[in-house]
């Protein structure tokens, strides 16, 4: 049996290869409903070919050899002899699986920033505010800016406007511009001028401001301080502010790797900082049987989530991989790099955020709490910052600041954050959390 | 390599807590100290520990004494360092679930020695304990256990000790020692060359593999423990809880997995569970059935936490002495080389009377204690 | 896929009664009635909302029938459900 863990566009690309063939495969997604982040989907939410996820989603819920199991949650897994357990949260009780091969399309959720007034209620990821809408059909406030960095606050901004929200802005961080560095990845990828032009017509339809070079460095609940930047996110000085209920910001994604960690599959730090897996040809990870396809090799969107997870799968099967899938993977992966050079994170974010920034949101630990772990405690890496500060040890396990915190103590140390210590941060050994007494009843079995 | 110019009169390796204590105390001395760690503060078995310091599970005999002693320097320390470490007398209460018949004995006889083990009722249990299993119903109080964030008092200690003149080298792993005569004259490191008549093997779990680079044999291996990390809950737990097999597993040496149940609360409001040993050489891999067995364990005692959230799970590695007794002396064979390791579970609470100790026999003075039991002289001809 | 049937839910929130469509999530359907605030943090007691809105960062945790720290972000509202700010 193949197993698949996700149903975002590389899981279903994979499932959809799957259900053709006549192998026994289980699709697990801890969603209620199959698309993953970007494919969350309600009918009448639209979005540039929006409609492609349905000829997927039919594929799996219609084929025989397909199991395909909402809100499971995997939360631990286990290599054995040839085989592979996945033990999964599914209606409150532990289940686990036991399968040949695997397939983990985990992918990846927003990266944030801190900045003065991030904690305060309004401020959400651009993924927040998409998600409100597009699977709950709720606009997450009455006057929205979208900021950040990269092409995902286009349909973000266009998907609130179309339904109706008053979006004040879209505010890019960096220069168009930066895309002439890259002239081949675009010639390669002319679909994706389309799928821009489609944005700015829309742009244009719902007249959308877009401010470039700027950023939003602080917010205060009703109004948000926008400043120019320089291409490393440094404040130039020249703020203005806009009255607001929501920024919606974003700064890139962080891959999900937790799992694929936790079996042992080989990272790396890719050229944007993320902790990715390293793969072969056939996205094959460096354990047997475990192919990996996605954001979690390097984020580049859903068209090259799509062809990876097509690549997984048939690799998984035996079957032959066609040269031109491998070219469509090989353009879009260029353009994947294309997209890390155009919008770069640099780390002038540390100049917006003030000694009370809480830096790590669950522990409510502030910048001058942490800069103290360094200066008084001699903390030289996130871990023992962490464990002196508490910064990452609350419930969502770092996922939204260790990144951010090992930047801030490299910073106050004057140096950079070494490959070891981002993969560490990256991965825990629990992927879920489990409540004690589903743990100790042990496994249910199906 | 680089040499320093203004040479310590002495040098600790290892900054975990029995490092940083055996520095402040030479300090304290009147020494010069330089504290080096191949990482940083506490990245060892300090760093995955809970901060125990306990009298409750110790047999009458010298590392009881060792342990009532350090107790009471915890709080000399405090003092002295002028931070609170987190440093709290929360109590232990140990519990008996079937036949408490051990339990007492050990109570007893833990009384006769200079222990405070008030043996208590099912009702007054239940009022230590309100959330405790309604059917366990026997168990001793011990008002003097305590705990303190063991990070954060051996990083508050080093810097006391590089105010009062001592330094710390971080990421310095040590390399080789300079012997002559049979007596170390310095230690060679990845960072440099450092020369000092005396150092101290504090190196934990790894002091084993410190002696061996001055040829010497240090019986210390390691034995791997788990501990559970829930989400912050309620205060459901007010001591220190265990189960009467804590003291029994402490105290053996079998290879085995052995768990019993350790459960308290931190001030974050998270809930600590252990205790798993057993001995499987350096191995960090997960064990979730581990996991589920003290989850199992953590629930039959507090029944309140079947609902509360498995956030994390870590993994240290105790220094484990065959005899369970630590190694505090000079080394056996090479005149200035000191050890101070093989506390397993107890090092932090051991640390500071296993600093006194140390240095009182490096100063040829009297200690509070005959040392000899612990001394590495023991080992002499004992292979690992 | 097929459209949500628009069947709707009514739960409380602190005491007070909402309603949503079936489907959504706690704190979406809070939110479309204009609520700001989820809960309170444990330290500096201030206030907090949703954050990323997929589960990742456990901003948005409430009370779920006396069940702490459960995402709003991901739990779909059901028929007389109890939700309760945590602090």
């Amino acid at each position: 049996m193949i197993a698949i863990i996700g149903a975002g566009p590389a899981g279903l690309a994979a499932a959809k290869v799957a259900a053709e063939s006549n192998s026994e495969v289980i699709v697990l997604d801890s969603a209620p409903r199959p698309g993953g982040q970007y494919w969350r989907h309600r009918d009448y939410v639209q979005g540039y070919k929006s409609h492609r996820a349905s000829g997927y989603l039919d594929s799996i819920i219609g084929s025989k050899n397909v199991t395909y199991i909402h809100g499971a949650q995997v939360w631990s897994a286990t290599r054995g002899k040839g085989a592979i357990t996945l033990n999964y949260l599914h209606e409150g009780s532990e289940k686990s699986i036991t399968v040949e091969k695997l397939i983990l399309t985990t992918g990846a959720y927003d990266r944030s920033l801190p900045f003065a007034g991030w904690e305060l209620p309004g401020s959400m990821t651009p993924g927040a505010a998409q998600a409100l809408l597009k699977g709950h059909g709720v606009i997450g406030g009455k006057k929205i800016l979208v900021s950040g960095t990269g092409p995902f606050l286009l349909p973000v901004a266009v998907g609130l406007a179309e339904a109706g929200a008053d979006v004040l802005g879209i505010i890019e961080a960096h220069s168009p511009l930066r895309w002439l560095r890259s002239p081949i990845a675009l010639i390669l990828n002319p679909q994706k001028a389309l799928e821009l032009l489609y944005y700015l017509r829309k742009i244009r339809k719902y007249s959308l401001k877009v401010y470039f070079g700027s950023a939003v460095i602080g917010f205060n609940g009703s109004k948000a301080i926008l400043s120019k930047v320089k291409s490393n996110l440094e404040s130039k000085g020249k703020v203005t502010e806009i009255e607001c209920d929501v920024v919606a910001a974003g700064w890139g994604f962080n891959p999900d790797v937790t799992l694929g960690g936790i079996l042992g599959c080989n990272q790396k730090v890719d050229r944007d900082g993320t902790v990715i897996f390293s793969v072969d040809s056939e996205q094959r990870s460096s354990q047997q049987n475990i192919w990996i396809a996605g954001e979690a090799t390097g984020i580049g969107g859903a068209d090259l989530a799509l062809a990876e997870g097509e690549i997984a799968a048939r690799s998984a099967l035996n079957d032959s991989i066609p040269l031109s899938l491998k070219f469509k993977r090989f353009r879009l992966r260029l353009f994947a790099t294309a997209l890390q050079r155009s919008y770069p994170v640099g780390n002038g974010w540390q100049g917006w955020i003030k000694p009370e920034t809480k830096i790590c949101r669950c522990e409510e630990v502030s910048h001058s709490e942490i800069c103290q772990s360094v200066t008084e405690l001699s903390a030289q890496d996130s871990r023992t910052s962490k464990l002196f500060t508490r910064a990452g040890m609350g419930l969502c396990q770092g996922r939204v600041c260790s990144r951010n915190v090992s930047e801030i103590i490299a910073g106050e140390n004057g140096c950079k954050v070494t490959d070891q210590e981002r993969i560490s941060y990256s991965n825990r050994p629990i992927a879920a959390p489990i409540s004690l007494g589903v743990l100790a009843d042990g496994i249910n079995s199906q | 390599m680089s040499h320093i110019g203004n040479n310590p009169d002495a040098i600790v390796i290892g900054a975990g807590i029995v490092g940083a204590c055996s520095a402040l105390s030479l300090t304290n001395a009147g020494l010069k100290v330089m504290i080096i760690d191949r990482g940083t503060v506490a990245s060892g078995t300090t760093g995955a520990g809970e901060g125990n310091i306990l009298v409750s599970d110790k047999d009458p005999g010298p590392e009881l004494t060792l342990a009532l002693r350090s107790r009471d320097l915890w709080f000399e320390m405090q003092e002295d360092v002028g931070d609170t470490f987190e440093l709290e007398a929360k109590g232990g209460v140990v519990v008996a679930r079937n036949d408490d018949s051990k339990l007492m004995a050990l109570a007893k006889v833990q009384s006769a020695n200079g222990v405070t083990a008030q043996v208590v009722n099912s009702k007054e249990l239940h009022q230590l304990e309100p959330y405790l299993h309604p059917e366990i119903s026997s168990g001793v109080f011990y008002p003097q256990d305590a705990q303190c964030q063991p990070m954060l008092a051996a990083a508050k200690i080093i810097q006391t000790v590089i105010a009062r003149g001592g330094s710390l080298v971080s990421q310095s792993k040590v390399l080789g020692f300079d012997i002559k005569d049979g007596a170390v004259i310095g230690v060679n490191t990845t960072t440099g060359k450092y020369s000092a008549p005396i150092v101290i093997n504090a190196a934990g779990t790894w002091a084993g593999e410190i002696a061996a680079l001055a040829g010497s044999n240090l019986p210390v291996a390691p034995r791997r423990g788990f501990i559970l990390v829930t989400e912050p809950a309620p205060q459901y737990i007010f001591h220190k809880v265990y189960d009467s097999d804590y003291v029994a597993n402490v105290a053996s040496s079998d290879a085995d997995l052995q768990t019993s149940t350790v459960v308290e609360g931190t001030r974050s409001g998270t809930i600590l569970i252990g205790a798993s040993r057993e001995r499987v050489g350096f191995d960090g891999s997960m064990n979730y059935e581990i996991l589920r067995r003290l989850a199992q364990q953590a629930v039959s005692l507090f029944p309140v936490l079947r609902d509360v959230q498995l956030l994390r799970a870590y993994r240290g590695f105790r220094p484990y002495a065959p005899d369970h007794l630590p190694l505090i002396g000079e080394d056996y064979a090479i005149r200035g080389l000191w050890h101070s390791a093989g506390h397993e579970g107890a090092g932090i609470g051991l640390a500071p009377g296993s600093a006194a100790l140390i240095t009182d026999s490096i100063l040829g003075r009297n200690s509070f204690m005959d040392a000899t039991p612990f001394s590495p002289k023991r080992f002499a001809g004992v292979s690992v | 896929m097929s459209k949500f049937a628009e069947r709707e839910v009514t739960f409380t929130f602190n005491g007070e009664t909402f309603k949503g469509v079936e489907g959504q999530s706690i704190a979406a359907a809070l939110m479309a009635t204009g609520v700001r605030e989820l809960r309170k943090t444990r330290f500096d007691g201030k206030p907090r909302l949703i954050f990323c809105g997929i589960g990742i960062c456990f901003d948005c945790v409430v009370v779920i029938d006396g069940v702490a720290n459960q995402r709003a972000c991901l739990v779909e509202i059901s028929d007389g459900a109890k939700i309760e700010s945590q602090k």
